[in-house]
């Protein structure tokens, strides 16, 4: 049935996909043109809520008359990927550790329980307060906002790996490490990418609040100024540029998943299953050949 | 992932924890006394215990900022899940609604909810108003997907079922649709939940005159790090106390998951459909 | 619709004493460039129990689904009761190789829905609803969950549910399928059971050629590519039937004609 369906879909739904793209962009711009409107008429306080237009011409004084939003996006992007990095690598290790050991699991649950349901941004002040005003106290937020997706999704990977497969590796001879490498961690690695996806959606929220925190620099820092100065047409093109980032890192994650854990996918499958026959073809003709 | 009741009501369980809490706070204690760590940067446990004694016995001054955050986290999830179930259910509804709405939610969710805390402040006002508004904000998105994800997944077999027992589009989507779809919506209000909190701290954080993120980053901007970790266990228990109220209710709704609620539940249908023969 | 004519025609199938009719049935998806089922004729008499086997992709399900009217037809005539099918309708009960059953409804709760669906349940619904679980043994659990419930126990709530919705014509799709083979069997013999003892008339879908042979009082042998209707095997043995009945030459022979049938093809 799903065969027929997705059939029928690619013979007769090319013209349908147009239509609906053009109603996609018919409300899309319909909504802008009413939001431009009430801005116009004053139905909208510009103040509160900037006109499209205002937006755009925004867009075009911080990117390029201007050009000022580049090293304040520049700041934001490093720190959120160092503190992205550390705190995922700190996260997946300490999973995968407190994962095969029984005992250190049982005695940390309840630390988890306590720290799952603090809201963990809620010690960027104090974070800040000790390690000072400064790049380390915000790549320590990050990192701890980032730390505890990959660290519980590694876990939870780790535990509830397959019973059989298990066995299977155990009657085979197989040491700790080589279940590790070779079991455990591949079949965790879709868990993994999910909570690593979480982690850099974690990272980009961590940044904001630190930069609004301390306020010095960073698109944080940007967003507070220019609505402090009720400059809100510039906020929100800043917003709009997390936006696009956010939209890139989601993608960018989704690729890297597929890449990853190319047995999950067809795509990957084929891609994969071709270089590994070559590859298996090149050693056979090295060999004959020898 | 965790059962928390086992170790919340099992002493034999508690006994070992406890113990190496103790033990790992009476290192603590003797690292800082003995020079090793700076005092400012991480404060003695009986410090910590001293400002704990204080904001929450003696002076009390926490229970304000407590019950501000605490409310308006929840009401911020109240509106958020709102607007959430009830998109949610339109779009399930309606194939056209879901396709031209559902691009703006998936908009709404790439943008950080929290990059609106200034904007959102300008909006409503250093009062709760804006907390509560953020909150919503950020707990919109988890509660939206995952209701529309329960309600969209078919199974086709009982949907023919149903059809050959001439069921109408309206029972089939209250009889079969929304219970299929309650676990995976209560998973995404439970993360919804905790989102929420996060929001209204981080307004508080911002700008704001009473809450226990503006008592926070008062404490710690005066350096003083053991009330600021006495503020931080309030959060704590917000977030647990609401994680548990959530938990409860899935408990309650979606007892079909549970083995030991199943039960419970089966004897009591039991004790209903008897009284309702005798009568 | 004309009652009168519509009338007379079941008139005539019920004196020639057969439920379902199918002259020429057809079925294609996508603007005919799949075909599912092709030129199906035939006939199934009242309280009889027929067998549809055949590998997969021959059809089967896909006439079963014509004849509950879940799907439409895109050749050919196809009556119940002397009435044409057009859509679901309440002479017949499906079942499924999944129980599918509501799993936060108690196996007495899943019984009942069919009449829940349609009025308010009454008295007399209950009392049934609960002789149908005796009838299928399942009387001490009526206030189970489906999850506390085994596979075979899981499929007999269903079958119970298929008998409370009161239609006359079972139409089961591999029903037990997905069990294992001790309680596939014991199964069976409780449904023939079952079904003689409420007087249905069954089409039962497998694709196991014993099984099909085992419980039917016509095997309907079809093949695949397109879905056809190969042919009508009359099985002639006295019911009761136990087991044993598997291992007569009789019982092998027939096996080894549908076996023919389908290999030829």
């Amino acid at each position: 049935m799903a065969d027929v369906v997705t059939q029928m879909a690619a013979t007769g739904g090319k013209s349908l996909r147009q239509r609906q793209n053009a109603t996609h962009i018919g409300i899309f711009l319909t909504l802008i043109l009413l939001w431009e409107l009430g801005a116009l008429m004053g139905w909208l306080d510009p103040l509160f809520f900037p006109a499209p237009s205002a937006i755009l011409t925004s867009f075009w004084r911080i990117y390029f008359a201007q050009g000022n939003i580049w090293y304040h996006l520049y700041v934001s992007l490093g720190l959120v990927f160092a503190g992205f990095t550390a705190g995922s690598i700190l996260g997946i290790g300490l999973g995968a550790v407190v994962g095969m050991n029984g005992l250190v699991r049982r005695f940390l649950q309840p630390y988890v329980i306590v720290l799952e349901a603090t809201p963990r941004i809620a010690v960027a002040p104090l974070l800040i307060a000790a390690l000072g005003f400064g790049a380390t106290s915000k790549i320590a937020i990050i990192m701890l906002v980032c730390f505890f997706a990959p660290f519980i999704n590694t876990l939870s990977g780790v535990i509830n790996v397959d019973r059989d497969r298990m066995e299977l590796m155990r009657s085979l001879g197989a040491s700790k490490l080589q279940v590790l490498r070779k079991l455990v961690l591949p079949e965790a690695v879709p868990v993994i990418m999910a909570g690593e996806r979480l982690a850099l959606t974690s990272a980009l929220s961590g940044v904001l609040v630190a930069e609004f925190i301390q306020r010095d620099q960073g698109i944080g820092t940007l967003i507070l100024t220019y609505t402090r100065n009720l400059n809100m047409a510039s906020a929100f093109a800043c917003i709009l540029t997390l936006t696009l980032i956010g939209f890139l890192i989601f993608k960018g994650m989704e690729k890297l998943d597929h890449h990853i854990a190319y047995w999950k996918n067809e795509a990957g499958l084929r891609r994969v299953g071709a270089k590994r026959a070559q590859a298996w073809a090149t050693a056979q003709r090295g060999q004959s050949n020898a | 992932m965790h059962e928390p009741r086992d170790f919340l009501f099992w002493p034999a369980r508690v006994l070992p924890h406890l113990a190496l809490l103790v033990a790992l706070l009476g290192l603590w204690e003797w690292a800082v006394a003995s020079g090793s760590v700076d005092t400012i940067m991480v404060p003695r446990p009986s410090a910590i215990m001293a400002a704990i004694f204080e904001l929450y016995v003696t002076k009390g001054s926490i229970y304000q900022h407590f019950f501000i955050t605490l409310a308006e986290a929840v009401f911020g999830f109240l509106i958020g899940a709102g607007v959430a179930i009830a998109l949610a259910v339109s779009s399930s509804l309606s194939e056209n609604f879901e396709r031209y709405v559902s691009p703006y939610a998936v908009v709404l969710n790439v943008t950080p909810g929290i990059a609106l805390t200034p904007i959102i402040i300008a909006w409503f006002g250093y009062g709760m108003g804006s907390k509560i508004a953020l909150a919503a904000v950020i707990c919109f998105f988890p509660i939206f997907v995952n209701t529309l994800t329960g309600l969209r997944q078919t199974d086709p077999d009982r949907e023919e079922l149903f059809r050959s027992f001439g069921a109408s589009r309206r029972q089939v989507f209250t009889q079969l649709r929304v219970p299929a779809a309650l676990p995976l919506m209560f998973a995404g209000l439970k993360i919804g939940l905790t989102t929420a909190l996060i929001g209204a701290v981080v307004a508080e954080f911002a700008q704001a005159t009473a809450g226990v993120g503006v008592l926070m980053s008062r404490f710690s901007f005066a350096l003083d790090m053991a009330s600021s970790l006495a503020t931080l266990l309030s959060m704590t228990l917000i977030g647990l106390l609401l994680f548990y109220t959530m938990e409860f209710l899935d408990d309650r709704v979606v007892f079909w998951r549970r083995d030991a609620r199943m039960s419970a539940v089966s004897r009591a249908r039991a004790r209903a459909w008897a009284s309702g023969a005798e009568k | 619709m004309n009652t009168m004519q519509s009338s007379a025609q079941a008139a005539t199938a019920a004196r020639r004493g057969i439920v379902i009719e199918g002259r020429d049935v057809g079925k294609s998806f996508g603007g005919g460039s799949v075909i599912a089922l092709e030129g199906a004729s035939f006939s199934v008499k009242a309280g009889s129990f027929v067998s549809l086997v055949g590998p997969s992709g021959c059809g089967k399900s896909t006439l079963l689904r014509l004849i509950a009217g879940l799907i439409d037809r895109t050749s050919g005539q196809l009556t119940v009761h002397g009435r044409d099918v057009k859509g679901p309708h309440s002479d017949v009960g499906m079942m499924f190789q999944r129980a599918t059953l509501l799993e936060w409804r108690t196996a007495i709760e899943n019984v009942l829905l069919p009449v829940e669906l349609q009025r308010t349940v009454t008295a007399a619904d209950r009392a049934r609803a609960t002789e149908l679980l005796a009838m299928v043994g399942l009387k001490d659990f009526a206030f189970s969950f489906p999850s506390q419930l085994s596979g075979g126990m899981q499929q007999r709530v269903a079958l119970a549910r298929l008998l409370q919705t009161g239609a006359d014509i079972l139409l089961l799709d591999e029903p037990f399928g997905a069990l294992d083979e001790f309680t596939r069997e014991r199964l069976n013999i409780e449904l023939m059971r079952i079904v003689g003892e409420v007087g249905a008339t069954t089409l039962f879908v497998t694709h196991n050629i014993l099984e099909a042979i085992f419980l039917a009082d016509e095997v309907m042998v079809m093949t695949p590519r397109p879905g056809r209707l190969a042919r009508m095997v009359h099985v002639p043995f006295a019911r009761p039937r136990t087991p044993e009945l598997t291992l007569t030459p009789e019982f092998n022979a027939l096996v080894a004609e549908v076996r023919d049938i389908l290999g030829t093809h």
